[in-house]
């Protein structure tokens, strides 16, 4: 009886309290979930966002999973081996093609973007894009042999007729690395356009081409055209700087065989346009440019696109080596496009000047050059083919898997799995959604295009609201935005569940809204964290550089240089505080413009801020320096004016440094905490 | 009679074998006229005989020194009529087989023998063009104008300005190609911009040894840039150490130079150059010359210096090429050749001066102007801006 009773009592009490703060709590969950999803029918599952948005700790560990990534591949001389980069894994894999399957894994860098073989197949080149270098790999050791040091963010890489150069692109610095094979020193490095990712040499080995992909610097309100970049591979020189008119995201580039034409997959945003407009079709088109190589030769852009069918984020280019094959992937709706050559060359040749510059926005050319659409795993990114032609790898970036093509059957004949997990995550799925434009009306655009790399593309949006035509928006990277709530410049959405929730599908995609599942997966993909890039160009060790010291001065100061206490509200650090540099308030600076809403502006986080140009709500202004020398007349902005050009410099030079703070040195804050101790 | 005749036709053959002897030796130096015609020379020697120094300075001696010295001739001048864009040339710069021209509408191409113009419409920050540097690894042009700084790539222009980089100042006065690096000199201090690493610094007054913010020029060589600026005489800035040291004039401001070759002639200086070893300094009131030891000063009054008043200056080798007020003069330590133009006619002459013995070469035609203000040189061939359009001459051989 006593242990009935002392088991009794407790649980009715337990019961008890359970009946009486069950209609409370479950309101309070209720008014908890409506308020940060501003819906009111959003499942109470506690763990959709208390478990899968852990950044840290062992349930992170636990939810999440470590990935591949497959990013770009090669094939060996003879065929029998691919080698795989893995993004996520920092690895190169080599793949046995007779028996697909993974045979080793080779440590390289942080974050590798491309790999290109030496002539013999004997050796391999990995551009690490987060370390800014390239890993030199022994192909018969399976060992790093060396590493060159490059620009920041090394991505594409070529290699020179004479085989003793390396290109590499290098995406942070916008800038050519050339680098002697003999000795790994880097002879040069050549200016090139905005984000430069791609780079190929010409059959003939006269010309290295390298596409970008964000716009050039233009007047504010202008349509973008990205840089294609010219070098003489024998001098090393630039040779011509090509616009690619309003177009961006020129990821790769691929020449035919005979030399005749160079081909790169592309967007063609209309961001001037209303984003509301997208139903109308034809906002944001994809394509390719068409780069004749005999002397005056036109630049042509086809779309690949159907007047009800877009094929979002083109991505790479594949030509067989017969020259009648090309494979583009999209990467934003796991699809490549199979053009037919001869078609295409066809097309072009009967057509002049002003069909051609018509044909840029048809959406009628694809069904006379397009053979197929094949379907892929998720994601697809780089490709390769076999040294015959026949086959065509294909890395499902998001998948962990390599796709194997036939090109004469046009049929996926096989998948080799690179032993990744099996189970997807809650945070991959949502990576998968956030990738993919099955959501947006007509699949015209994924989050990725307009945020690639979960950053942002450079442009400025014309995000209409219900007056048609205002409020002009510069985009706003994704990464670590998980803790710096609120959303959107005007700051009216307080989590990333109304952000991208039935709003996001009223202005953006104009088509059927995530379900509260697929928003859970975004949500934990972006709030579990998303890393800039370490910022090696501007802060590579974690000292701060005697310039920028004085600039953390400045930033930090509470008076000017004449001695006058600064209002708080007008200090830098108010509204900028480490470790996201945003106090997550909203604020007047004084840059409203006629044309936008009366509104005050979410202060921006300003980690990795220097790749993120343009600045300012509307993106005013094109670099740090206009914000005050062009846009800060009054003192709203921070009070600056007293600064000497020096002092701005050393400001900006300051600026350029804030990177997140997982790459902040440990060691020097345990070196710090033992120097306090000890006093 | 018989006497007086032999005695005659005695005294007529020697006078005959005299004359005949006479015309002979005389003959040589015409047949060096006329093969000096076929170089277009026109040579008059005029020895200046209040000048002549009869010791080691003999006429064979002017020309021996004028040898190592190149003599320009065969000018050809180029103004708006043959498709310059301003007749007042601020800059000129050798690119290969390519000559680049800073005028005051305006950049000018020199290619395949016509001239191309790039202006503001085009992308440059500014068509009042004082300066242009070519990058030696990359081929990239640079151009300091009155509005900003530009780079020119194949067609494209980028354009660096106070309010949108960290130029110090957009009067650009000097662009200057070295390593990794652009300098400048401009009207707000100089700039250094790190082509890799992107980043601006800027030394003025407030942090390096400089007397006022504007700097007219700069140089560099052996991991040391050189800055001439206004009021501060020389600015040397070591890149490894990040130090300065200053070269000043220790008469100060007096235009008189009180003790000569005590260091640069005045610390006004306009412009600074460095080359095989020797720092070259120009400022309105002399030019001087520093060997890393010693400094030596020079004037219009005692030396081939075209005038005092000198706009600019660059070296090449062993040889300075002065831009002056009153004409242009190229010296190697030794030998000062000063080309100069005819006031009412478009001929002019080139001064060979060694010592205190002086030769002048008659000039047809001659540079286009004598106010000069910006020079480049090649092996064999010069370049010089001119208040009327640029002129190209070639070594005389």
């Amino acid at each position: 009886m006593g242990r009935f009773v002392k088991i009794i009592i407790p649980a009715a009490i337990l019961v008890i309290l359970g009946v009486v703060i069950h209609k409370p709590y479950h309101r309070w969950a209720r008014e908890h979930v409506n308020n940060l999803t501003a819906t009111t029918d959003h499942p109470l599952k506690c763990a959709s966002c208390h478990l899968y948005i852990q950044k840290s700790g062992i349930i992170s560990k636990i939810v999440n999973a470590k990935y591949y990534s497959p990013f770009n591949l090669a094939v060996s001389p003879d065929g029998n081996y691919l080698y795989v980069i893995a993004e996520e894994g920092n690895a190169l894999l080599v793949v046995n093609t007779e028996r697909n399957r993974v045979i080793k894994e080779i440590e390289v860098g942080v974050h590798p973007h491309s790999v290109v073989l030496s002539r013999d197949g004997k050796t391999a080149y990995v551009s690490n894009q987060w370390s800014d270098n390239v890993s030199v790999i022994d192909l018969e050791k399976y060992v790093v042999t060396d590493t060159f040091g490059t620009g920041g963010g090394p991505a594409g890489l070529a290699l020179g007729a004479d085989g003793n150069s390396l290109y590499s692109a290098n995406s942070f610095s916008s800038d050519l690395s050339i680098i002697d094979l003999t000795s790994g020193a880097e002879r040069k490095r050549l200016f090139t356009g905005n984000n430069p990712t791609g780079v190929e040499i010409s059959p003939e080995g006269n010309t290295v081409m390298v596409t970008s992909r964000r716009t050039l610097g233009l007047p504010y309100g202008d349509s973008l055209k990205c840089e294609l970049t010219v070098v003489n591979d024998k001098r090393q020189r630039i040779a011509e700087r090509m616009d690619i008119k309003q177009a961006y995201m020129m990821e790769n580039i691929a020449f035919t065989p005979s030399g005749d034409l160079a081909i790169i997959p592309l967007i063609r945003p209309k961001n001037n346009v209303p984003t509301i407009q997208i139903e109308r079709g034809w906002m944001m088109t994809n394509g390719i440019a068409i780069v004749e190589q005999k002397p005056g030769g036109r630049t042509i852009q086809l779309l690949l696109d159907e007047p009800n069918a877009y094929y979002a984020d083109p991505f790479d280019i594949a030509i067989t080596p017969d020259g009648k094959k090309a494979f583009v992937s999209h990467a934003g709706v796991d699809l490549i496009s199979v053009i037919d050559l001869d078609a295409l060359r066809k097309l072009i040749s009967e057509s002049d000047e002003r069909m051609l510059a018509a044909y840029s926005n048809y959406l009628g050319t694809s069904s006379k050059i397009v053979l197929k659409r094949i379907s892929t795993g998720a994601n697809p990114k780089g490709m390769a083919l076999s040294p015959d032609g026949k086959k065509l790898y294909v890395a499902e970036h998001l998948d962990d898997r390599i796709a194997i093509i036939s090109t004469e059957s046009l049929e996926t004949i096989g998948k080799i799995p690179l032993g990744g997990p099996a189970r997807i995550t809650v945070a991959r799925q949502g990576r998968r959604l956030l990738n993919n434009a099955g959501h947006t009306f007509q699949s015209q655009y994924s989050c990725y295009t307009c945020h690639p790399d979960t950053h942002e593309d450079g442009l400025v949006y014309n995000m209409a609201s219900k007056d048609m035509g205002r409020n002009m928006t510069n985009t706003q990277s994704l990464r670590n935005i998980g803790d710096t709530p609120p959303y959107k410049w005007n700051g009216k959405n307080q989590s990333i569940y109304k952000q991208d929730g039935m709003r996001f599908s009223t202005v953006l995609t104009r088509n059927e809204a995530f379900s509260y599942k697929e928003l859970d997966a975004i949500s934990a993909y972006i709030m579990s964290g998303v890393p800039n890039p370490p910022n090696l160009l501007y802060n590579p060790k974690g000292e701060l550089t005697e310039a920028q010291k004085r600039g953390k001065e400045i930033f930090e100061r509470t008076h000017d240089n004449k001695g006058f206490e600064i209002p708080v509200i007008n200090r830098c650090v108010t509204c900028h505080p480490a470790p996201y540099f945003t106090n997550k308030k909203m604020a007047d600076v004084g840059t409203l413009a006629a044309s936008d809403d009366s509104i005050l502006f979410d202060t921006p986080h300003l980690n990795n801020i220097i790749f993120s140009p343009p600045y300012l709500h509307d993106g005013r202004a094109a670099t740090l320096e206009e914000i005050w020398t062009i846009y800060g007349k009054t003192e709203q902005h921070g009070a600056l004016n007293d600064l000497n050009k020096i002092e701005l410099n050393e400001l900006v030079e300051y600026l350029k440094s804030l990177r997140d703070e997982k790459y902040e040195p440990k060691v020097s804050k345990t070196l710090s905490a033992s120097f306090r101790h000890k006093q | 009679m018989k006497k007086n005749s032999l005695k005659f036709v005695f005294i007529t053959s020697v006078a005959l074998v005299i004359i005949f002897a006479a015309i002979l030796f005389l003959r040589k130096p015409a047949k060096a006229e006329k093969s000096e015609r076929k170089e277009n020379l026109n040579e008059i020697v005029l020895y200046h005989q209040d000048k002549f120094d009869p010791g080691p300075g003999s006429s064979s001696s002017v020309i021996k020194e004028a040898k190592a010295m190149p003599v320009y001739g065969h000018w050809q001048n180029f103004t708006t009529k043959d498709g310059l864009p301003s007749d007042k040339a601020y800059a000129v710069k050798i690119d290969d087989d390519r000559v680049w021209a800073g005028t005051h509408d305006g950049l000018a191409l020199y290619e395949n023998g016509k001239w191309r113009t790039y202006t503001s419409e085009d992308g440059l920050a500014h068509n009042g063009v004082v300066s242009i540097d070519v990058s030696e690894t990359t081929g990239d042009v640079w151009v300091g104008t009155l509005g900003g700084l530009s780079r020119f790539s194949e067609g494209k222009f980028e354009t660096f300005n106070q309010f949108n980089s960290g130029l110090p100042n957009d009067l650009v006065y000097n662009v200057c190609c070295y390593g990794k690096d652009v300098w400048v000199a401009t009207g707000g201090g100089a700039g250094r911009y790190n082509t890799e690493t992107k980043q601006w610094e800027i030394f003025t007054e407030l942090n390096a040894p400089m007397h006022e913010p504007w700097t007219y020029a700069l140089s560099g060589g052996e991991g040391k840039v050189w800055i001439a600026a206004w009021g501060g005489g020389v600015i040397e800035y070591n890149n490894q150490t990040k130090k300065f040291r200053d070269y000043t004039d220790p008469d100060g401001f007096m235009e008189i130079d009180l003790m000569p070759d005590d260091g640069p002639v005045h610390d006004i200086t306009t412009a600074t150059y460095y080359a095989n070893g020797i720092i070259w300094v120009s400022s309105y009131f002399g030019l001087s010359r520093y060997d890393g030891k010693n400094w030596n000063g020079y004037f219009d009054h005692d030396s081939g210096l075209a005038s005092n008043f000198i706009n600019n200056l660059k070296a090449k080798g062993p040889i300075v090429y002065v831009c002056s007020d009153k004409g242009f003069s190229t010296f190697n330590g030794e030998t000062w050749v000063t080309y100069k133009k005819n006031e009412n006619d478009e001929n002019g002459k080139a001064i060979i001066t060694n010592g205190k013995e002086v030769k002048e070469v008659a000039q047809t035609p001659s540079i286009s102007h004598n106010f000069i203000i910006g020079a480049d040189a090649d092996d064999d061939v010069v370049w010089v801006a001119t208040s009327k359009g640029v002129s190209r001459g070639e070594v005389l051989r």
